[in-house]
Parts: structure tokens; C-alpha cells; sequence
């Protein structure tokens, strides 16, 4: 996880017992809005889907992360979590999928197959890893990666959508002299 | 084998025997590989007729196609046809011979409708030509995909994924 998230302090509901106002940035507080409602598309191609459908469920629990609602749409969804063999056959459909997701959007590799071909590395029909066809923010690995490892991947995520700056910087002023000094 | 199968009213050994004699010539060699399963192998060019006379027998009876095997044997190629009886409850396993330079042989498509895709399949792998297929295409590749994988031979060129 990266540092920014360790550290981030959200406010507690305790704070609020009384009228109370928050200061906060706009980045900070559409980012962490964002990165707490992620809408996964269920995009499961192999074994790794099992465990990803296993998160969702009580066991495990995916929505205590703010990311339970799966799509099979890809018009709902902001994140695309590829979790198995993508072949050759299947590539042009995932392509396309992606391009059909709004914006912002992200996509998670799960397991070994997604991140690289895995065991079918190199085979006749075999895409040698996602990121050939669609960019990657976070990539699993395991085979199939466990649960948890998919939460830790789903933290790593919120981190990186918490860096997100939605507000332009400003641009360096332009060095000039003094206008109250040349007066 | 602690094999349990379903009510048998015949012996396997009468069924080896019924076959060798009733398709004396067609079935080269019925014997006994397993508690429920017979193996045989066919000459190609009496398949088709001899299918369908595997379907229609009405003691053997094999009514349910199960699937088809391409096989790559280096020296040829087999065509496997695993199929059931309901009348005895048990399999019988067809090898049919193919020559290398020419793999072809006659579809059962139209006795055994399920043979559809296992052809379709064993083509699109192997390259065996089912003669007479109502749709002979590729079934899990890409419609543009140079060879056949699973052939012992293929060399996986970056040509044949024209669009990959």
C-alpha cells in the first residue's frame, strides 16, 4: 500500500455528535469518494474467477472495501478485474469491453495467466499477458491468487486512485521584476 | 475395478462375440479393454455404413455419440469414436485409421447429429478432413488461424496469427 494511504486520517462519525463543519481538499475528498465506490466488472475467464466470485460472497466479504457491486456490464463498471487465461480468440472481445467502460477506469491483472500467460505461457492460442491489450494498474500474482491476495490488490488499487489529482496544478509565475519596486 | 455399471442384460464376452460376428469385416477385431468398454477399429471407407448400422443394431444398439478424438500417431492419424449403448449399458471405442498425406474421412454427422462439433473440433486441431461435414469450420480458434496446434509437427510461427 502506498504511503498516502497509510497515513490518510478519515474522519470518524464520532466527530459529527454535534453541528460540525470539515476542512478538507478537493482532491482529497473526491478521490477518496471514488476510490471507496469502485464498481468491478466480472470479468472471470479461468480458476482465478472462482476466487474472485469467493470474495464477493460472506466468507470473505469484498463489500467491507466499498467494492462489492460486480457488474456484467461493462457501462456500470470503472474497474476491470481480468482474472484468467486470456487467449487470442477472447482478446479482441476483452479490447472492446474495455474501450466500452467510462472513464475514469482501471484494471486490475489477477493471477499468473492475466499477468503473463502463466502456465500457458507461449502456447498456440495463449495472449502472454494482459497488459498486451489493455493498460494495467495492478497486477496479482498466485495461481490463482487467494482472496485476500485479491484484496491486497484491491488496496492497492484505492491507494493509487487516492493519488489522483483532480485539481490542475498552478503554473509557476512568470518572474518579473517588482512592479512596486520599479514605481 | 469396482467399476459399477448400469444393468447389463448381455455378457461383455457376448457382446465382443455379437460384434465380431454380426460385423464380421466392418469391426476388425472387438476386444475387451475395460469392465464396460470395447475396443475395435473400423476400415475408413466402411464408417459410414457402419455406423449406422452400430446405431441400428437391436441388440448392441449404440444410439449415443460421446465424443470424437483426433489422434496425431506420427506414422497417421486416428479418428476416435467413443460411443453408448443404452441397451447394454456399456461403450464401445472405434479407431479408424487415416493415412498421413491424405487425413479424410466420412462424417457421421448424419447418423450421430452430436458428431457436429467434436468433428468441427478435431479438425480445427488436428486437421483430420471429415468428408461430407455440413459446416466444416473452425470451432475454437480464430476463423483465420494458420494450421493445426496439436499436430505433432506444428511449429508455432508468428504468421499463423494473422491478427493476434
Amino acid at each position: 500500500m502506498s504511503e498516502r494511504a497509510r497515513t490518510v486520517r478519515y474522519p470518524k462519525l464520532e466527530h459529527f455528535s454535534e453541528p460540525n463543519v470539515i476542512t478538507t481538499t478537493a482532491d482529497f475528498i473526491f478521490s477518496w469518494a471514488r476510490s471507496h465506490s469502485v464498481f468491478p466488472f466480472t470479468y472471470g475467464l479461468a480458476c482465478c474467477a472462482i476466487e474472485m466470485l469467493s470474495s464477493g460472497f460472506a466468507r470473505y466479504d469484498v463489500a467491507r472495501y466499498g467494492m462489492e457491486v460486480f457488474r456484467p456490464t461493462p457501462r456500470q463498471c470503472d474497474l476491470m478485474i481480468v482474472a484468467g487465461t486470456v487467449n487470442e480468440k477472447m482478446a479482441p472481445v476483452l479490447k472492446r469491453l474495455y474501450d466500452q467502460m467510462s472513464e475514469p477506469k482501471w484494471v486490475i491483472s489477477m493471477g499468473a495467466c492475466a499477468t503473463s500467460g502463466g502456465p500457458f505461457y507461449d502456447g498456440y492460442n495463449v495472449v502472454n499477458g494482459v497488459d498486451k491489450i489493455v493498460p494495467v494498474d495492478v497486477y496479482i500474482p498466485g495461481c490463482p491468487p487467494r482472496p485476500e491476495a485479491l484484496f491486497q490488490g484491491l488496496l492497492e488499487l484505492q491507494g493509487k486512485i487516492q493519488q489522483h489529482r483532480f485539481v490542475a496544478e498552478k503554473p509557476a509565475a512568470p518572474e518579473t521584476a517588482n512592479p512596486a519596486v520599479e514605481a | 475395478m469396482g467399476l459399477t455399471v448400469g444393468s447389463n442384460p448381455m455378457s461383455m464376452d457376448a457382446i465382443a462375440e455379437l460384434l465380431a460376428e454380426r460385423f464380421a469385416g466392418d469391426l476388425v477385431d472387438p476386444r475387451i479393454q475395460e469392465p464396460d468398454t470395447i475396443v475395435a477399429r473400423a476400415p475408413r471407407e466402411k464408417l459410414k455404413d457402419l455406423a449406422a448400422r452400430l446405431k441400428a443394431d437391436p441388440d448392441a444398439g449404440y444410439e449415443t455419440l460421446n465424443w470424437i478424438a483426433g489422434v496425431d500417431r506420427q506414422t497417421g492419424f486416428e479418428s476416435v469414436y467413443h460411443v453408448y449403448s443404452w441397451k447394454t449399458n456399456t461403450y464401445l471405442e472405434l479407431h479408424v485409421d487415416l493415412p498421413r498425406e491424405r487425413p479424410e474421412v466420412d462424417t457421421v454427422t448424419a447418423v450421430w447429429p452430436a458428431a457436429d462439433w467434436h468433428e468441427r473440433e478435431s479438425w480445427d486441431m488436428v486437421g483430420i478432413v471429415y468428408v461430407g461435414h455440413p459446416d466444416l469450420r473452425r470451432i475454437l480458434l480464430k476463423d483465420d488461424f494458420v494450421g493445426h496446434p496439436l499436430r505433432k509437427d506444428y511449429v508455432d510461427l508468428a504468421e499463423n496469427h494473422p491478427h493476434a
